[in-house]
């Protein structure tokens, strides 16, 4: 197999924590590779190591080049997302843009393109220090794709974005494994992995829990949801979309409220047939339920 | 290189608009032009250069260390804490291009507040006098220079080895301390109470680049034993002019790049 990112027994401890013990695995070209894991499994000490960010234990290769030893011919084929993107706050969104060209050695006219290809060509002049947290990470996500990078590295991308901007999201990881980019991401959502991955890697307390595809994740991890929806009237129009992509699964009108009860890992699929459907979504709850529970019905009418 | 002047270049943007460059900037070119105003009234040409570069020598050894010291300070440090850090350590950039094109930025942009500051002086006594010791004025304005970007690499030393910026910033305050108020009183009346051997004035002078500077400044001037107190006058008379000249260039080219390689080997180390 053709490998872009190579990690083999990666370990990172900071004082007595031991971070990250023994990690290997392989990033082929066009693929996704998605990290999972609680707080503090390890996810993003492991992203960290392979933007050469911090010092560890064993190898990590981007193409060949070892981070260690070659970091900067190593992060020229790095676009890297940090969860909390950190920019400099003096700096305008344009003079964000073109001081990171500048670093990457990319011309300026495609720094501008990657400003108003994230929707931000209206606030270039914006201080990057005034920018919401939303427009910070379309700006940082930008950056990490200046230069067409064969690897994307992304620390919790869809963290803090809403629903549409996690769709969007979805569409430009599928865009870059559609040219051949490889992508590691970590994510807390569950329920975007078998959308976004082709295989899944389980950190717990920084160990290997499991290595594997998204569709096998999705069967091991298998909690269920149940989605309220407010279609504003709308609900027979939703319902079809529904029972096509989940016909296994209950939908029933309880009041106002569409509700889906389906697994965790669907429920982003369910809204987003209804977002692409053109019918509004007025406002939405998530009730998380454990796995393999059966789950109460909500007490409205089955349809 | 592209890199350095890239990281240069924002370190020059950032301080041009910082308020405590523009600060210093104009405090220094207020009490410089104040200075050369009136020390350049009387006498000829000579002199008034002459005794307002005597008299700058005490404002610069005063206000360029700590200028230099606070900025370097903050350089990395800042960066830190405020994440930015890790942003640009993702990019394709070495740890010694990042902390060179720091030192490269922030030098120039004191070196541009040191020159407003000399250059509304020279200008001042230019037009009082037809010029004259111009060279003299131009060597210390030289020195300044010099002794800015020893202060920076200091700074930028405390920089790496501080996790927070007033941390670091803090730290750079106590060693202008050191360096500049309490050496010339206390440190050196200790050694001299010690020991008043040739070995021991010697590390005196050599272990304060401020005070090698200080002594550099007087010698460029006007040698006199009676000015020059008991470290330069130690030097003169047991080296001769030349000497003690090159002994205290050494010495402070050794104090700018010793504690930026120490910085470069102790950055790299780091986690970002």
């Amino acid at each position: 197999m053709v490998v872009m990112l190579d990690v083999a027994a990666v370990g990172k401890r900071y004082g007595d924590t031991q971070a990250l013990e023994a990690v290997s695995v392989a990033v082929a070209p066009g693929e996704v590779l998605a990290l999972v894991g609680a707080n503090g499994a390890g996810k993003s000490t492991l992203i960290k190591c392979v933007a050469g960010l911090v010092r560890h234990a064993g190898a990590v290769h981007v193409g060949g080049i070892d981070v260690a030893r070659r970091p900067k011919q190593a992060r020229r084929l790095i676009g890297y997302l940090p969860q909390q993107p950190a920019l400099h706050a003096e700096l305008s969104v344009r003079e964000t843009a073109l001081f990171y060209a500048d670093l990457k050695g990319v011309p300026h006219d495609r720094a501008r393109a990657g400003v108003e290809a994230v929707g931000l060509g209206e606030y270039a002049d914006r201080p990057a220090g005034a920018l919401s947290g939303g427009m910070r990470q379309r700006l940082a996500l930008a950056i990490a794709l200046l230069a067409d990078p064969p690897l994307l590295v992304l620390d919790e991308p869809s963290a803090g974005l809403d629903i549409a901007a996690r769709l969007e999201l979805r569409r430009l990881v599928h865009e870059q494994r559609a040219r051949g980019t490889a992508v590691l991401l970590s994510t807390h959502w569950l329920e975007d992995v078998p959308y976004i991955a082709d295989r899944v890697l389980v950190l717990d307390h920084g160990r290997m829990q499991s290595l594997g595809s998204a569709s096998e994740f999705e069967a091991l991890a298998a909690p269920t949801s149940r989605l309220y929806l407010r279609l504003n009237g709308r609900g027979p129009e939703a319902v079809p979309l529904i029972r096509e992509l989940l016909p296994e699964h209950a939908v029933e009108y309880a009041g106002d409220w569409l509700v889906v009860t389906c697994a965790a890992a669907r429920k982003a699929g369910v809204v987003e047939a209804v977002v692409e459907a053109g019918i509004a979504i007025l406002d939405l709850r998530v009730e998380e339920l454990a796995a393999g529970t059966a789950p109460p019905g909500p007490g409205g009418m089955a349809l | 290189m592209s890199a350095i002047r890239t990281v240069a270049r924002k370190e020059l943007r950032d301080a041009a608009s910082s308020r405590w460059l523009l600060g210093f900037a104009a405090t220094f070119a207020v009490m410089a032009l104040a200075l050369s105003l009136a020390q350049g009234g009387g006498g000829d040409s000579r002199d008034g250069f002459t005794r307002t570069t005597a008299g700058l020598v005490n404002l610069c050894l005063l206000l360029v260390p700590l200028l230099a010291l606070v900025l370097g300070a903050g350089a990395l440090a800042g960066e830190r804490e405020r994440g930015t850090l890790a942003s640009l350590m993702a990019q394709p950039i070495t740890s010694t291009e990042l902390l060179v094109g720091k030192f490269v930025g922030l030098t120039l942009a004191v070196w541009a507040a040191v020159a407003l500051g000399f250059g509304s002086a020279g200008l001042a006594i230019a037009l009082l006098h037809p010029v004259a010791a111009v060279g003299e004025y131009l060597q210390f304005v030289l020195l300044a220079a010099g002794l800015a970007m020893t202060m920076l690499s200091v700074g930028i030393l405390v920089s790496v080895c501080s996790d927070g910026r007033m941390k670091a910033i803090g730290m750079a305050l106590v060693l202008w301390f050191f360096f500049v108020l309490f050496y010339p009183l206390a440190a050196i009346g200790l050694a001299l109470a010690l020991s008043t051997s040739g070995e021991t004035l010697l590390v005196a002078v050599l272990a304060n680049p401020v005070e090698g500077a200080r002594i550099l400044a007087i010698v460029g001037l006007e040698p006199d034993l009676r000015v020059l107190g008991p470290l330069g006058a130690y030097l003169v008379n047991e080296l001769g002019l030349p000497a003690t000249t090159a002994l205290l260039l050494t010495a402070l080219a050794a104090w700018t790049a010793a504690p930026l390689a120490l910085a470069n080997g102790l950055f790299a180390r780091q986690d970002y």
